[in-house]
C-alpha cells in the first residue's frame, strides 16, 4: 500500500470519528418544540393534508392504534405509519433513539424510570396542558407519565395492575366463596388447597418476568410510605429488611411446594392454559395476562370462570403498573410542523376520537362521561376499579428499573439465595441510578 | 528461471567476464527483477485496494476505534452528554461478579464448540471421503445447516427439545410411556447442549475443510503406507491425520473463535438461561445495551475482543507448531 493510501485512510478516519463522537440523538436539541416554553395544542381535527407521521408499536400493541389513525387520516387528511418494532421492544426503541433514529409518536412504559431511559428531556416533547387531562377520572390524571412535574406520556388505557387472577370453580368446588382479605390469608388459603391436591398458585418462572410481582405486592404497605422514595435518595436499598424479607417470603413459598411443579420451566403462555383449566387455582399477574386469556376464551366464559382480587400484606390493595401498550409519547423531531401534529392526533385519540377507540379496542373507558362497552369482562373492571386505592410497582416510583425479575427467576432455579438477589439487584439499581444522574449515586 | 541461465551461460568457462563478473551478471538481474516488479505493479495497480480497503476502514477499522473511545466514557440512554470517565467501566466491571461469570461460560462454550464441531466435522469427512453417489447426496445434506440462519436453527431446536417437545415424543414412543424431560432446563448441562447445537450448524463446514484437506493428501505416501502393511486404522493416526494439520488449524481456530463472537443460537434457544448459565458475553453485552448502559456494554465487548485476541495468538501459533513437521 503506498503513503498517499495510507494518509488518506488516515485522514477518513479521523474525518469519521470528528463527526460521529457526539451522540446522535441530541441532534434534535434547539430544533423544534422548546422545552418549558407553554405547549401549544392544535384543534383535533384541523387540516394535516400532506403531512405524514410516524407511529412505532410493539408487536403487543402495534394493532391497537389502527382504528384510530384511521379516523384521524380521515378527519385531517394526514397520514400514519405505523411501525411494528420487534421484541424486545424496549430495547430496541433505546437502540435506535441512541442512533439518532426517532418516530413522531410511540407505544412507551410511561414510568418515571423508563422515561429516564429515553432521555425525555432531550428527545420527547412536553405533553403539558394536554386538553384531554381533566376529563379523566381524577385519580388516573396525574398517576403516571411525568418526570420532575412534567407530562411525557399520554396514558390511553386503564394502567396495568398486579393481582391475583382465580379460577372460580377451583375455588367454588374447595368451598371458597371470598377471595382472601391479605396476603396471609391467601397464603392460608393456598395451603387448604395444597392439601386438598390442588396446584394453588401457576408460576411461569421459565419465562421470568413475573418473578418479581411476588415481591411487589408484599411491598404495597411500605410503597405506601414512600420506601420508593427512600430507594431514591439511597437512604434505603433492595437489601432493606422490608425487600429481603418479601423476597426470602417468595422462595419459603416455592420451598413449600405451592407452586406448579415445572415452576422453574413454566411458561406464560403454559400459565394461561393452566388457570383457564382449573390444573391450578390462582396467578399473580398483571393485565397483559388476562388479554392471553381473552385470545383463548370469549367474554361470557371469562366472565363465568376467572375472577381477580388485588392483594397486599394489610388487604386488598392492588399495584399498579402502567406497561408499553398503556401510553403514547412524542418525539421531538425537529420539524415544528410534524411535532404539531403529532400532539394533534393525542388530542384527537384523547378527544374527539376516543369513544370510538373505546368501543372498538373493546376497552375500559379512562373518562368518565364516555361509556365502557359491555364486551369488558368483569376481570378487568375489578383490576381498573382497584386502581382507586392502589400503590406504585417498582416500575412506577423506583428512579431506575433493575433486573429484579431474573434474579428472583435465578433464586427459583436454585442458583441464588434471597441475600444475593437482593445485592445483585441493588448493585444493578446503584448503576442504573448513576448512569441516569440521580443525585447520590 | 530464465535469468538463472543466461548467468549461467553468459560464465561460460574460458571466457571470463574483464571486472571478473560474469557477464549480464547482478547489474543485469536487478534490472530484469525491477522490470517484473513493474509489470506486476501495472496489472496489480494499488487503488485497486481502495474500494476494499474504504469498506474495511468504515465498516471495521472506524468502529473498533469507537469501541476503545466509547468504552471510556459514560455514554448512555439517559443523557444527552458523552463525558470521559477514565477507567472508570473497567472497574465496575472488574468489581462485580457478572462480567467473570460471563467471560467464563464464554470460554467453556467456545471450547465445547470447537470440540464437538471439528469432532463431528472430522468423523463425517472421513466417513463420506470415498466419491459415490450416496456420499455426495449425504455431503450436501450435511451442508445445509451451515447455509441456515442460526436463528431458525436455534428456533427450531428450542421447538424440538421443549418439555412437551418431538423429542420427548419419540423417546415417548420408543420406551412407551411419556416423558417430559426439560432438555434446555438444567443448569449444568444446556451449555453442553447448546454448545451441541451450534457445532451442529457449523459441523458441514469442518467436514469440508477436512476433505479438501484429505483430497490433496499425495497418494504415493498412502500408497507406500498400504504396502508397509500399515492398517487403515494406523495409516489414519500416523500419516493422514498429522498430514492433515494445516486443516486442524485452521478448521479449529475458525470454530473457537467464531463461536466466542457466538450469539444467535444460544439466543434462539436459551436466552442465556436457565438462571444465566449459558449467558456467554454476548448476551450479556446485548442485555446492558438494551438498558442504556451503552458505554457499559462498549467496554464489554472490548473485553471480548481483547479476549478474542488474547486466545487467538497462542491457539493459532501452538496448531501452526504442529504443521512444521510437515
Amino acid at each position: 500500500m503506498n503513503r498517499s493510501l495510507t494518509s488518506i485512510a488516515a485522514l477518513a478516519s479521523v474525518a469519521l470519528m470528528a463527526t460521529a463522537c457526539s451522540d446522535p440523538a441530541a441532534e434534535a436539541e434547539g430544533g423544534g418544540s422548546a422545552g418549558g416554553g407553554a405547549v401549544e395544542w392544535p384543534e383535533p381535527t384541523a387540516d394535516l393534508d400532506g403531512v405524514t407521521l410516524t407511529l412505532w408499536a410493539a408487536q403487543n400493541s402495534t394493532t391497537i392504534p389502527e382504528q384510530v389513525t384511521a379516523a384521524f387520516e380521515k378527519a385531517t387528511g394526514a397520514k400514519v405509519e405505523i411501525v411494528t418494532i420487534p421484541d424486545p421492544y424496549e430495547q430496541s426503541v433505546q437502540t435506535r433513539v441512541a442512533t439518532g433514529d426517532k418516530p413522531d409518536l410511540a407505544f412507551w412504559q410511561p414510568t418515571a424510570s423508563m422515561l429516564t431511559a429515553l432521555n425525555a428531556d432531550t428527545n420527547l416533547q412536553p405533553l403539558d396542558g394536554a386538553p384531554w387531562i381533566e376529563e379523566l377520572q381524577p385519580e388516573l390524571q396525574d398517576m403516571t407519565g411525568l418526570l420532575d412535574d412534567t407530562r411525557y406520556a399520554a396514558l390511553i388505557s386503564s394502567p396495568s395492575v398486579e393481582g391475583v387472577y382465580y379460577n372460580k370453580d377451583v375455588f367454588a368446588q374447595h368451598g371458597i366463596t371470598e377471595p382472601p382479605g391479605s396476603f396471609d390469608e391467601m397464603v392460608d388459603l393456598a395451603r387448604k388447597l395444597d392439601s386438598a391436591g390442588v396446584t394453588p398458585f401457576y408460576g411461569m418462572a421459565g419465562d421470568r418476568w413475573a418473578t418479581q410481582w411476588w415481591v411487589q405486592v408484599q411491598l404495597a404497605g411500605a410503597a405506601a410510605n414512600g420506601f420508593w422514595d427512600d430507594v431514591n435518595s439511597g437512604e434505603k436499598s433492595f437489601e432493606s429488611p422490608v425487600v429481603l424479607d418479601a423476597i426470602t417470603r417468595y422462595r419459603d413459598l416455592v420451598e413449600e411446594g405451592l407452586f406448579n411443579d415445572d415452576l422453574a420451566t413454566a411458561t406464560f403462555e403454559e400459565q394461561g392454559d393452566a388457570l383457564l383449566a382449573g390444573e391450578a387455582a390462582m396467578a399473580l399477574q398483571v393485565n397483559s395476562f388476562f388479554g392471553q386469556l381473552q385470545a383463548k376464551a370469549d367474554t361470557a366464559t371469562l366472565n363465568e370462570k376467572i375472577g381477580f382480587f388485588p392483594i397486599s400484606p394489610s388487604g386488598n390493595v392492588g399495584t399498579y403498573i402502567p406497561d408499553q401498550s398503556n401510553a403514547l409519547v412524542a418525539f421531538r423531531s425537529g420539524d415544528e410542523q410534524k411535532e404539531a401534529a403529532a400532539r394533534q392526533l393525542l388530542a384527537f385519540w384523547m378527544g374527539p376520537g376516543y369513544e370510538d377507540f373505546v368501543a372498538g379496542q373493546g376497552t375500559i373507558s379512562l373518562k368518565p362521561d364516555v361509556p365502557t362497552p359491555d364486551s369488558v369482562p368483569q376481570a378487568l373492571l375489578d383490576a381498573h376499579a382497584s386502581l382507586g386505592d392502589s400503590v406504585g410497582s417498582m416500575q412506577a416510583l423506583a428512579a431506575a428499573n433493575p433486573d429484579l425479575y431474573l434474579n428472583l427467576a435465578d433464586m427459583v432455579a436454585g442458583e441464588m439465595t434471597p441475600k444475593e438477589v437482593a445485592a445483585a439487584t441493588q448493585d444493578q439499581f446503584e448503576q442504573l441510578a448513576s448512569a441516569a444522574g440521580v443525585e447520590g449515586f | 528461471m530464465a535469468t538463472e541461465h543466461e548467468t549461467v551461460a553468459g560464465a561460460a568457462p574460458g571466457q571470463p567476464a574483464p571486472d571478473g563478473l560474469p557477464p549480464g551478471g547482478s547489474g543485469g538481474k536487478v534490472s530484469r527483477t525491477t522490470s517484473a516488479e513493474r509489470r506486476e505493479r501495472a496489472a496489480h495497480p494499488g487503488w485497486f485496494l481502495a474500494p476494499a480497503l474504504v469498506v474495511m476502514v468504515v465498516f471495521f477499522f472506524v468502529p473498533t476505534v469507537f469501541n476503545f473511545v466509547y468504552a471510556f466514557t459514560d455514554w448512555s440512554s439517559f443523557k444527552s452528554e458523552i463525558n470521559p470517565v477514565g477507567f472508570d467501566n473497567f472497574v465496575e466491571l472488574a468489581d462485580s461478579g457478572t462480567l467473570f461469570a460471563s467471560l467464563r461460560i464464554t470460554v467453556v462454550y467456545a471450547v465445547l464448540v470447537a470440540i464437538f464441531q471439528n469432532v463431528f466435522g472430522l468423523i463425517l469427512a472421513v466417513l463420506l471421503e470415498r466419491d459415490t453417489r450416496l456420499n455426495r447426496f449425504a455431503r450436501a445434506a450435511f451442508f445445509i445447516p451451515v447455509l441456515m440462519s442460526a436463528l431458525a436453527v436455534g428456533y427450531i431446536f428450542q421447538a424440538f427439545l421443549k418439555p412437551e417437545g418431538a423429542l420427548n415424543a419419540l423417546i415417548g414412543a420408543l420406551v412407551g410411556h411419556e416423558v417430559t424431560t426439560a432438555w434446555l432446563g438444567s443448569t449444568t448441562w444446556t451449555i453442553v447442549v447448546v454448545a451441541l447445537i451450534h457445532a451442529w450448524k457449523w459441523m458441514g463446514l469442518s467436514m469440508l475443510i477436512y476433505m479438501a484437506g484429505l483430497k490433496t493428501m499425495p497418494g504415493d505416501v498412502l500408497e507406500a503406507a498400504r504396502i508397509d502393511g500399515a492398517s487403515p486404522w494406523k495409516a489414519f493416526w500416523a500419516i493422514r491425520f498429522p498430514l492433515l494439520a494445516p486443516a486442524v488449524t485452521f478448521s479449529v481456530a475458525t470454530a473457537l473463535l467464531g463461536s466466542m463472537n457466538g450469539f444467535d443460537v444460544v439466543q434462539a434457544t436459551t436466552e442465556g438461561g436457565p438462571a444465566r448459565t449459558t449467558e456467554i458475553l454476548n448476551i450479556f453485552i446485548y442485555r446492558t445495551f438494551g438498558q442504556g448502559l451503552f458505554a457499559q456494554a462498549t467496554t464489554m465487548s472490548l473485553v471480548l475482543f481483547l479476549m478474542v485476541a488474547l486466545f487467538a495468538f497462542p491457539v493459532i501459533k501452538i496448531l501452526r507448531r504442529r504443521e512444521e513437521i510437515l
